[in-house]
């Protein structure tokens, strides 16, 4: 409980650092009252409707009033409309986030699911022909950039073969499952390939070493199966690195698909982002940066508390300490 | 984006697209005729003939397969190049080719460009001057409803002029404006008077100014901010959905008072502005129909006719060029000897060939071969003299020491920044110490120039029948200050520039409105206000089956077919559309 409680006080000094620092970047931005007028068609040599404009964004008070106003807007939920489009901030980015989450959670629940096999199978004849291909087949899409990934396998399997779509659609599973899949499965595939790629090669050498422990030896002297040796007892030790891995992608796979999401046409929060910084839209990339912050922040508390559970070593740790 | 850059010339990029479009207003593209000056009669075919009626059911519109029957029903899913206005209403658009495309599916103009170069009434019913063209009365078509069923009348007209005659960008196109009213004596007639002659005053009602939106939704929207992108016209489909960035849906009008169009049940416009992302989405099937002025494409759908169909707009298309800063306080781009020497340093036919693969024609001035005001010969260099620029540069230098320093400002297109890198290494040449360059997100583009925050710029325009269509492009009326909204993006002001502008309003003479053009032509090659590049080549490939998207298919009220080009280079008219099944 006091772990927890340490965690979670550690939390909020990072929402606050967070929504803090994302205020102020406002203020940092050259002409950042001139972008805004601008983009929102305001005549800037008309004081009137300029100080108004300012006025009306708390742009002209003092930094500390600014944040003040921006937390308020953040926890009231009043996020404003963009400043071209006149869109919902809320809508936007929940918007947005639907698509990251989608593609987050698929691309890892297949990078996993290549990558545990895989690995295990590697590691239990490592050395082998099949842990030299599946290594060097890892190599190759690690160092593969996923912009080509995007580019080939649209080319063959959207504009030669016609089977999925180049502008992916953000279609409800419940409404249209076949052609959920349909849109999601190609980003899927190009976010996943490389992400298991790394699994597999983290969990690999997890599972060499673990193999080698004393209590796998114990475990075989005992005549277990070779299966309960590698997935009952071999397996749960070595998932650290693998957890710790798929956990910071599940922060940077929210936030930072922007090349695939773009490749495919899926405006997800990345995307968003991007688009929102180069058009001007401040106040959706603030509350953006901050959602994703609170994502990165949130899934690293879980992760630190699951450690717990994956190894008693840790909870002895905790215990001790 | 900032950095100083240097390309190497690759002999074959497999990279090519458009210069950003900007068509706002009335960007006239297309025109039959061929080189003549028909298209500059202005007032004169503005009156609707008594007794017009809409073309029947069974009526195949003039430029249709005679054995092809327009077949009702179906939808179209079409790829922009940009997604290019919001709010939606059309005083406050920013209106590029896109744009224009939707809203004419939801808007009608009072005028629309005919066969013969000249507007003619469209959802007015007739538009009339008086003697010396300061008076314009404009006539509702009686019957037509907005989609929300709102009469449309004088009332309207006149809301929706008051609007733009208020609006930022609008209201400096129609400055001169010092009076909308309602006709006392006529509920349905708006008057318009001008503060001088303004005899081409029509051409203006045939684009953003003409879209006519209802009183009541202006009303609402003006209270309720999530209402504007939710317009309501008199158009041919009535809004459904819209997500900025992502897609913008209409319904077929039952009630269209144009009958039989449209033929459609729907249409769907996404925007895709990446123009080789926009040919592989239509070759996936995702799209039905899109357009493009990439060079690389363009050569692609040429080879591929039965595949994918197409119909290619070379004509009163806009011109892709630099545009300049001319009076920017201490800019050496105030010199016409600096203006000149980019233009002789410049090879056109190099980057044309390269990026644009040939397919555009190189441009000597603002005016493409079938507009009004082409010369072969304008006294511009066709072709690159380095010697001449590095002597022009040479000269300068000599009276102002110190390093020659320029900025020069793209989108973030791969295209375009190719182009950009060919400019450096053609101004390095010449002489320039330094050459910068921007990269600007294209939504951010306008706006910067608008404000004319810029020094060089690369852009496309002045596509238009009339000259008179670029007088707020070039007129020193609408040359602001840097720092607040003007459509004189280069921020010119001569005085003879501005008589030729004005002389060309004023004049309903065919021969004098050609001659005038054509000196307009010679005094930008004389003072290199802009480097000329190509005139654009649009082409609208699309699905076979697909059919109506000849602009000469929309039949006007008087029974004159529609110009082609649509009058807006790239576009078509959506209420004409058909599909085969």
């Amino acid at each position: 409980m006091r772990y927890f409680g340490q965690k979670l006080v550690q939390l909020i000094i990072v929402v606050v650092a967070v929504t803090f620092t994302v205020s102020l970047a406002l203020a940092a931005i050259p002409n950042s009252e001139e972008r805004i007028l601008a983009v929102q068609g305001v005549n800037a040599n008309d004081e009137e409707v300029r100080n108004a404009t300012l006025d009306e964004l708390h742009l002209r008070d003092p930094l500390i009033v600014q944040y003040g106003h921006f937390v308020q807007d953040l926890v009231t939920l009043d996020w404003g409309t963009t400043f071209g489009g006149n869109q919902e901030v809320r809508t936007a980015i929940w918007d947005g986030l639907q698509i990251s989450l989608r593609l987050m959670i698929y691309a890892q629940l297949l990078a996993l699911l290549l990558a545990i096999p895989i690995a295990v199978l590697a590691a239990y004849r490592s050395g082998g022909i099949f842990d030299r291909l599946s290594t060097t087949g890892a190599f190759g899409l690690i160092s593969l950039p996923n912009y080509v990934l995007a580019t080939v396998l649209s080319l063959i399997f959207a504009v030669r073969w016609r089977i999925f779509p180049v502008l992916s659609e953000p279609v409800s599973f419940f409404d249209a499952p076949v052609d959920h899949v349909k849109n999601f499965l190609l980003p899927t595939v190009v976010l996943a390939l490389p992400l298991a790629a790394t699994y597999m090669r983290l969990l690999r050498a997890d599972l060499v070493n673990t193999l080698q422990s004393d209590f796998i030896t114990t475990a075989r002297a005992k005549g277990l199966s070779t299966s309960r040796i590698l997935f009952g007892h071999a397996l749960r030790p070595s998932l650290f690195s693998l957890l710790t891995a798929a956990a910071v992608n599940v922060g940077a796979l929210v936030g930072g698909s922007v090349v695939v999401e773009t490749a495919f046409s899926l405006e997800g929060l990345g995307g968003k982002t991007v688009a929102g910084i180069f058009s001007n839209e401040f106040r959706l990339v603030q509350i953006t940066v901050v959602v994703l912050a609170l994502v990165y922040v949130f899934i690293n508390f879980v992760v630190d508390i699951a450690y717990g559970f994956l190894d008693p070593r840790v909870r002895a740790g905790r215990a001790l300490s | 984006m900032k950095h100083t850059t240097r390309a190497s010339r690759r002999p074959k990029i497999a990279l090519a697209g458009a210069a950003l479009a900007f068509g706002l207003l009335v960007a006239a593209c297309g025109g039959g005729d061929d080189g003549g000056s028909s298209g500059t009669e202005a007032p004169a075919g503005s009156e609707a003939p008594s007794g017009s009626d809409a073309p029947s059911a069974t009526e195949a519109p003039s430029g249709t397969d005679p054995a092809k029957v327009p077949m009702p029903g179906g939808t179209l899913v079409m790829g922009l190049e940009a997604e290019t206005s919001d709010p939606w209403r059309p005083s406050e658009m920013v209106c590029a080719i896109s744009c224009h495309m939707v809203a004419r599916s939801v808007y009608d103009a009072l005028m629309v460009p005919g066969e013969d170069n000249v507007p003619h009434p469209y959802l007015a019913e007739s538009v009339t001057p008086n003697d010396d063209c300061t008076v314009w009365s404009i006539t509702a078509r009686s019957g037509v409803k907005f989609h929300d069923g709102t009469d449309f009348d004088g009332a309207a007209i006149v809301e929706n002029l008051s609007r733009h005659k208020t609006a930022l960008l609008t209201g400096t196109a129609i400055k001169s404006v010092t009076d909308i009213s309602v006709d006392a004596a006529d509920p349905m007639t708006a008057v318009v008077t001008v503060e001088k002659p303004w005899c081409t005053f029509t051409w203006y009602l045939t684009g953003q100014i003409g879209y006519m939106a209802s009183p009541a939704w202006l009303a609402a929207s003006d209270a309720d901010e999530a209402l504007r992108n939710q317009p309501v016209g008199t158009g041919p489909f009535v809004f459904d959905s819209y997500k900025p960035g992502e897609s913008y849906k209409g319904v077929k009008n039952a009630d269209y008072w144009n009958q039989p169009y449209p033929y459609l049940d729907s249409i769907e416009y996404i925007p895709i502005n990446d123009g080789l992302k926009r040919r592989d989405a239509l070759k996936a099937g995702d799209i039905d129909i899109l357009h493009t002025g990439n060079g690389e494409v363009i050569t692609e759908f040429r080879n591929s006719p039965d595949e994918f169909p197409s119909l290619e707009i070379t004509k009163n298309g806009e011109t892709a060029y630099t545009l300049l800063h001319v009076t920017q306080e201490g800019s050496p781009i105030q010199d016409q000897r600096v203006r000149c020497a980019m233009a002789y340093a410049t090879d056109n036919a190099l980057v044309n060939e390269i990026v644009s693969f040939g397919v555009n024609q190189l441009a000597n001035g603002p005016f493409s071969p079938d507009q009004v005001g082409y010369l072969e010969d304008s006294g511009y260099p066709l072709e690159q003299d380095m010697a001449r620029a590095q002597e022009l540069i040479a000269d300068y230098k000599a009276e102002n020491p110190g390093e020659l320093k320029i900025s020069l400002a793209t989108t973030t297109d791969a295209t375009n920044l190719v182009i950009a890198n060919y400019q450096v290494d053609f101004y390095k040449e010449a002489g320039f110490d330094e050459v910068t360059v921007d990269q600007i997100d294209q939504a951010q583009y306008i706006v910067t120039a608008l404000l004319g925050n810029f020094q060089v710029f690369q852009w496309r325009n002045h596509g238009g029948v009339d000259l008179d269509q670029q007088y707020v492009w070039w007129h020193s009326s609408s040359s602001l200050d840097v720092g607040a909204l003007a459509l004189n993006f280069g921020r010119i002001k001569d005085a003879q520039l501005d008589e030729l502008l004005d002389a060309n309003r004023a004049s309903t003479d065919p021969a004098e409105k050609k001659q005038i053009a054509e000196d307009v032509n010679r005094l930008f090659a004389e003072q290199c206000y802009n480097i000329w590049g190509s005139y654009q080549v649009w082409m609208i490939p699309h699905k076979p089956g697909i059919n109506g998207i000849e602009a000469n298919n929309l039949v006007l009220p008087d029974g004159m077919a529609a110009l082609e080009g649509a009058g807006i280079a790239g576009t078509f008219y959506p209420a004409t559309v058909w599909r085969e099944s």
